[in-house]
């Protein structure tokens, strides 16, 4: 036998023994399973598909597991809503003033919104005043 | 006793083409599918393990190959036959499952050497040879081992290895031709 004949001989049988192995009505019947299980899956409505199940109960353990922990975290520290004009009330006008006219260089208003004029009139209480009303 | 003239001359029904089992799939008919199965799985198996396919895995590749096959069965539009076009499917899967991982699987010789008839000694030759030259096909780059392997194994024309790998009909040929060479190289 020549070297072609040998090499085509050895490739006809290549994988033969390994091929014989498989169970050919096991096989049809798998296959015939997995299309039928992958079509019930696709009728499905697609928040009942496994994917969005998982995903659902993703969420319900986050959700959970944060209530858990704020429950273990004791009752909140009675921490309220906080205004930057409670800090300011020990502040002198000269000291509102400085706060302003920071402020205003930070928000770059400029005499548009916060005339520097028009602030130097103003005493302790109409600048705590104008200090409210910025923030709303 | 004779059997009525009637049920004596029944004629066999013909077995259905593959391209009518895929049309009484894509009908809903599951025997359809099974039928085909069936018929391709040995093909479908030589070639997986000739490419390199560990043994341990074969049976989860064809089965792979098979249902990818039949989701995008739809789309097949005939430029080959269907066992050519599952054939080039399970070249897919194989690569997706880890082709590097499997280049170097030797064929066990005991597999190659207890199915077969004839003299013990040429019996082992034959092992050993088919055995070097699964190593040899592993070590292909992925076209020409197809190409090889379409051609030596299952005997496809090289026209409808074309078809099936969307390349010419030339380039087949000497996909073909450089796999031959190398593999002789290997097996000297």
């Amino acid at each position: 036998m020549n070297e072609d004949a040998r090499l085509h001989e050895a490739a006809r049988r290549l994988g033969m023994a390994a091929a014989d192995k498989v169970d050919v009505d096991r096989m049809a019947a798998a296959v015939v399973e997995r299309l039928r299980s992958e079509a019930a899956n696709a009728s499905r409505p697609a928040w009942f598909r496994p994917a969005w199940l998982r995903m659902a109960a993703a969420v319900l353990v986050l959700a959970g597991g944060g209530l858990v922990l704020r429950q273990m975290m004791g009752p909140t520290t009675g921490h309220e809503a906080h205004f930057v004009t409670d800090d300011l009330t020990d502040l002198s006008a000269d000291q509102l003033q400085d706060v302003l006219n920071t402020l205003d260089e930070t928000l770059d208003l400029g005499s548009t919104m916060l005339p520097e004029a028009d602030l130097d009139d103003l005493d302790a209480q109409q600048l705590q005043a104008v200090l409210r009303s910025l923030e709303g | 006793m004779a059997q009525p003239q009637s049920l004596a001359a029944a004629p066999a029904p013909a077995p259905a083409s593959d391209p009518a089992l895929i049309a009484a799939w894509l009908e809903g008919d599951e025997q359809a599918a099974a039928e085909l199965v069936r018929r391709h799985t040995r093909a479908l198996a030589r070639f997986l393990a000739g490419a390199g396919s560990p043994e341990a895995d074969l049976e989860d590749l064809v089965q792979e190959a098979f249902i990818r096959a039949f989701r995008a069965v739809d789309r097949f539009r005939g430029q080959c036959q269907f066992r050519t076009w599952l054939l080039t499917i399970g070249g897919n899967v194989l690569k997706d499952h880890g082709r590097r991982a499997v280049r170097h699987k030797v064929v066990p010789l005991d597999d190659s050497v207890t199915a077969r008839d004839g003299d013990p000694h040429e019996r082992a030759v034959a092992g050993e040879a088919e055995a070097r030259l699964a190593v040899g096909v592993g070590e292909l780059p992925r076209l020409q081992r197809e190409v090889f392997l379409l051609r030596a194994q299952q005997g496809l024309e090289y026209e409808e290895i074309a078809a099936a790998l969307d390349t010419t009909e030339g380039a087949a040929r000497v996909h073909y031709h450089h796999a031959v060479k190398r593999l002789k190289e290997m097996l000297q």
